[in-house]
């Protein structure tokens, strides 16, 4: 493993290890824009260049290897001149867009000119003008004249989704990215060139103009838009209400884990996070009084669900949990069915679904954590708690989040449904089968609570809280929870993480894990292996449309 | 001074047919070198002091030597014909009159570097050139010299100066862009389609039956010091006789111009550009320089592809910066940054300066971005163009402020 | 817009002489371009298809390089060099005086098709400047009279 130094401080890493990564380790940061650890060196934007020993100029960092006694300077005099120039060069025909640019507060011209560029420009000139406003397809904006031509784009659809829509036309300084005229981009991972654009170039048209980005937050978190789980980050606008037209959750970024997405996210995760702020979301526990659905307070809502649990017989009982819900939610129903001796439980839907997995990162499973429900032993016969209930059989059947008369049950579900005496019905998103409920009782959306859910390949994720509940939702252990605590259970805990305790306890796969343990990245159900991310479809052999 | 070796069969009617070629001792060098070791022949064209005449003059037996001995893959040998030098018309001349010869010294380098395929990358506009060479390629296969362990592949561009830069052509070969390539790694490390790659220019391959048979010490002694041979001089400009000229290499620029016949229009001479386009300009006061790699590196300035460029009083200098900023413009290739952006950005300053409505600030300006540029970039294309934005204004100031407004 | 049989048998042994088939991309553009006149955004998908690239990375190449037409060209080409060597020969005055004749600006077709007109960088012909490329060949030692003939032979 070569020993190299930078700016005095020495470091050994892997053979193969560029300076930018090596120097990244060493907590220095060599300023860059084409370089992307997930894509092939392109060296175009000459702004990593460093200072090494031995070497008549600055060289490039992205292309040079480390080398043992290799001796590195970031912060020489020449290094921050040859820097500044390079600011200058990119700037000499970017338009002064900021007041109107999505980019603004994350720009990396803007960044680095404040770092390394300080300088008066003395570009009189008229600049190269270039097609502005461009919708390439129906999730990315592009304006060529603010592009840098750093090409991050046009390697990502060539290396990761394999699909080469992008490309770099003409030549000079009338290069312009785009696409094939006439195509769109229309791949399942098109936002992913706009978290990899530096700068405004290539901008998502779902946030355009939506809220400016110093107001974010961001919370670390998981998809829940299928079994993957990839790792994102969640920004929310806590700080100005009135923009992005009321929206809370703004938009989410990917979070890089080597072992789930890499850098990646696909589009159906990354714009899937409407119904959080929907108008459909439950805001209010509700009963049903005259055929018709009133708002009341979660003491009565409980006491009534509790009630009429006590008052039946545990085959009367059953319950369809859902692999939408946390390993804690999933938990805490798990007690509730052992405290009171309920064996009808399910949670998958009988149909076969619709979806199919893509050839990257989305499964077919549109559920993040089926994983999860089948190890805490909620994998019962759904299409046998719906012939009991067609027969008269269950007086009582509580629903988590499914949509009973929507895609993947029988059409006879609804008959089914007329039989039930009591239905209770708990989720975030009013449905079609809320409105045959008795009870409606609110939950909490993944952004509004904490817990975990454990992916198809057996790794438990944390997701977090990052705004307060809507109206009066709760978690679903919180609900679950206060209903044992009514039959007299002690109770859990106030915190999902005391039920993530309890289900450690109980189920041996979880056994030994903490939040601590699973922190940002995860960790494995015992007898699961540890992952990696998948290789990208450009990346594989025959791929074709690599430039 | 006079022997012609690479011009010898030039005026010979027929000259680019194999039966004449034959007749005047053609392939004769390449079956001497099929009783070489190719190591030997690698040593024979390094002692020969032979250095590259399509620009970088790097000294052509150490490039063959480049090839790693322990790769047991393909080599290629890739011929650049892509001539676009301004100033630079020698290997039209080679590829119309003595192809035959190009091939001769592509089947003994071949074997010198071990590539069983060879590439030669004709540019598009010289389509007179490419139909004369394919024939001559024709010949050579019906005549056994190839397709018996080297296959030639004639390949015509599209347009784009920037596939003369070695790695800017093998992109162009390898179907895409003419885009430069970033190093390491070097072409004979990783070139062509992956594989180790040699490129040489026509004018260099052409030597290397003469040094063959001839010998290498014939050869360096033809020359100077540390360069060895004849080279064809373009001349053209404003002198009497513009046309190629075989000379030894150790001619200076102030006899070649009066080989060609001294200057014409005023009669006095101004200034000259020695090496094509790119080259660093030279005052008349400069004119007493050997015209090697070694001498004009000297003098600052370079000989490149030897495109000898007169100009004469009457010529205007900021007119002819615009001119050569233009093409540097037109012709970059767009994949890094600052040549990119500098070459537009330039190009409308020095326009603005000949319109009369320039700033003697833009001249320092242009200096100064020059000087920011200049060893940044991928490839030497923009140091090329650096070559002439200072060069011209610095030995020309006032001829510029003359211009300007302000 | 497709090649024939025979064409595509060109093609495929054209591939086959490049390590990569990739290589033959340059020699089939101006196949389809001396086929079909001009390449278009049809003849680009097309040839697309024959490499199992995408469009887009041909686009990339059509673009990048100055003798591949885009739009239907004349039926004649006339390239005026307006590099150094051609400039202090004269090359402003040609290139005006082809303007004047033909009626159009370096980068234009006449109306009737005939002639597209260019101006371009070094030919690399200087020795007999100034001069142009018309069509396959280099046409020299250009004088107003001269590019007059040289035009009127052009049908």
């Amino acid at each position: 493993m070569p020993k190299l130094t930078i700016d005095g401080k020495e470091i050994e890493v892997e053979a193969g290890t560029n300076l930018i990564e090596a120097a990244r380790r060493l907590g220095i940061e060599v300023p860059h824009y084409c370089y992307h650890p997930g894509l092939s060196i392109a060296g175009q934007c000459r702004l990593c260049m460093v200072d090494i020993e031995k070497a008549p100029r600055p060289t490039i960092a992205c292309n040079t290897q480390a080398t043992d006694g290799m001796v590195v300077h970031t912060q020489t005099d020449r290094v921050k001149e040859t820097r500044r120039s390079m600011m200058e060069f990119h700037l000499i025909n970017h338009p002064l867009d900021c007041p109107v640019c999505d980019q603004a507060g994350e720009c990396w011209l803007q960044i680095y000119y404040m770092k390394h560029g300080l300088y008066d420009p003395r570009m009189t000139d008229e600049k190269v003008h270039k097609p502005k406003a461009v919708p390439l397809g129906s999730h990315v904006m592009l304006d060529a004249e603010r592009c840098i031509l750093c090409s991050r784009c046009v390697r990502f659809c060539d290396e990761i989704t394999g699909t080469g829509e992008l490309g770099i036309f003409n030549r000079g300084d009338h290069s312009e990215i785009g696409l094939f005229p006439g195509q769109d981009l229309e791949n399942n991972y098109s936002g992913n060139v706009v978290d990899i654009c530096p700068v405004g170039a290539l901008t998502d048209r779902d946030f355009r103009f939506q809220v400016r980005v110093w107001y974010l937050d961001s919370t670390k978190s998981v998809c829940p838009g299928c079994a993957r789980g990839c790792n994102i980050d969640v920004h929310v606008n806590r700080k100005r209400p009135h923009h992005a037209g009321g929206r809370r959750v703004a938009r989410l970024k990917p979070r890089f884990n080597a072992a789930v997405n890499a850098w990646w996210i696909c589009d159906v995760g990354r714009y899937g996070f409407d119904a959080v702020d929907d108008v459909t979301r439950v805001a209010l526990p509700q009963r049903r009084a005259d055929g018709q659905l009133a708002d009341i307070d979660w003491s009565e809502a409980l006491a009534a669900v509790a009630d009429a649990l006590r008052r039946l017989t545990p085959d009367e009982i059953a319950i369809l949990a859902s692999a939408q819900q946390s390993n804690e939610d999933l938990f805490a129903i798990k007690r509730l069915c052992e405290q009171r001796g309920i064996r009808q439980v399910a949670f998958r839907s009988p149909a076969a679904p619709a979806t199919a997995d893509d050839d990257f990162l989305l499964r077919a499973d549109r559920n993040p954590n089926t994983r999860g429900a089948e190890l805490i032993g909620l994998d019962g016969d759904a299409a046998g708690v719906l012939s009991a209930a067609r027969a008269g059989r269950i007086k009582l059947l509580w629903v988590f989040e499914h949509d009973l008369l929507g895609a993947g049950w029988p059409a006879d579900t609804a008959q089914a449904l007329e039989r039930v005496e009591t239905l209770v019905w708990s989720g975030a998103n009013h449905n079609a089968t809320t409105a045959r409920a008795h009870h409606v009782l609110p939950l909490a959306a993944w952004v509004e609570r904490d817990g975990t859910f454990t992916n198809f390949l057996g790794r438990v994720q944390r997701f977090r809280a990052t705004v307060e509940p809507l109206g009066e939702a709760l978690a679903g252990w919180d609900v679950v929870g206060r209903v044992l605590t009514a039959q007299g259970v002690p109770a859990t805990g106030t915190r999902a993480e005391h039920w993530f305790r309890e289900l450690t306890k109980s189920v041996v796969a979880f056994a030994g894990l903490t939040y601590q343990a699973i922190g940002d990245g995860g960790a494995m159900v015992s007898g699961a292996a540890a992952t990696t991310a998948p290789l990208p479809p450009g990346r594989r052999a025959g791929a074709k449309a690599t430039a | 001074m006079a022997e012609r070796v690479l011009m010898r069969n030039f005026e010979r009617p027929n000259c680019h047919t194999l039966a004449v070629y034959r007749e005047h001792g053609g392939y004769a060098a390449w079956d001497k070198a099929r009783q070489i070791e190719p190591a030997a022949l690698v040593e024979e064209v390094k002692h020969s002091n032979l250095r590259g005449l399509g620009g970088a003059g790097f000294p052509t037996g150490a490039k063959w030597s480049f090839i790693p001995k322990s790769h047991t893959g393909p080599v290629y040998l890739v011929v650049n014909a892509d001539e676009g030098e301004p100033g630079t018309f020698k290997d039209r001349y080679l590829l119309e009159k003595d192809p035959h010869a190009l091939i001769e010294g592509m089947l003994i380098a071949a074997r010198a570097i071990r590539a069983a395929l060879g590439f030669v990358y004709v540019r598009g506009e010289y389509v007179q050139p490419w139909r004369r060479f394919s024939a001559a390629v024709q010949e050579a296969y019906e005549a056994g010299l190839l397709g018996a362990g080297f296959d030639i592949v004639v390949h015509r561009g599209a347009g784009a100066y920037i596939c003369g830069e070695e790695t800017g052509l093998i992109s162009s070969l390898e179907g895409k862009k003419g885009w430069p390539k970033v190093k390491p790694p070097f072409p004979a490390i990783k070139g062509a389609f992956a594989q180790p790659t040699i490129v040489n220019n026509v004018e260099t391959l052409a030597c290397v039956p003469p040094i063959i048979s001839r010998g290498a010490a014939w050869f360096a002694g033809l020359g100077t010091k540390t360069q060895g041979g004849t080279r064809m001089y373009s001349v053209s400009g404003r002198v009497k006789k513009p046309a190629v000229y075989e000379t030894s290499v150790s001619i200076t620029l102030r006899q070649l111009i009066e080989l060609a016949g001294g200057v014409s229009h005023s009669g006095r001479l101004k200034a000259v550009v020695p090496g094509g386009g790119s080259a660093p300009i030279l005052t008349a006061d400069e004119i007493d320089v050997v015209m090697d790699v070694d001498g004009l590196k000297a003098a600052g300035s370079m000989i490149g592809s030897a495109g000898v460029i007169v100009l004469d009083e009457s010529a205007s200098i900021p007119e002819a910066l615009m001119v050569l900023a233009r093409f540097y413009a037109h012709e970059s290739c767009g994949q890094c940054t600052p040549c990119r952006e500098s070459t537009g950005w330039i190009y409308k300053m020095v326009h603005r300066l000949v319109d009369g409505h320039g700033r003697k600030d833009d001249l320092d300006t242009i200096i100064d971005v020059a000087k920011r540029g200049a060893g940044t970039t991928i490839c030497a294309f923009y140091d090329g163009a650096v070559g002439p934005y200072i060069s011209y204004i610095q030995k020309f100031r006032s001829e510029f402020e003359a211009l300007c407004r302000s | 817009m497709t090649f024939s049989p025979d064409q595509l048998a060109e093609v495929r042994r054209l591939q086959r002489l490049y390590p990569d088939r990739r290589g033959a991309l340059l020699p089939v553009l101006h196949m389809a371009q001396e086929t079909f006149g001009h390449i278009s955004l049809e003849a680009e998908a097309y040839v697309a298809g024959l490499f199992e690239l995408s469009a887009a990375h041909v686009h990339e190449v059509v673009t990048f390089y100055t003798l591949f037409f885009q739009q239907p060209k004349g039926r004649h080409v006339v390239a005026v060099c307006r590099n150094l060597s051609c400039h202090l020969a004269g090359a402003p005055e040609i290139l005006a005086h082809v303007k004047a004749r033909l009626g159009i600006d370096p980068g234009e077709t006449t109306e009737d098709g005939r002639i597209t007109f260019q101006s371009v960088e070094c030919l690399c012909a200087c020795e007999a400047a100034p001069m142009a490329q018309v069509d396959d060949r280099y046409e020299v030692n250009l004088t107003p009279e001269k590019v007059d003939r040289i035009l009127e032979a052009l049908r």
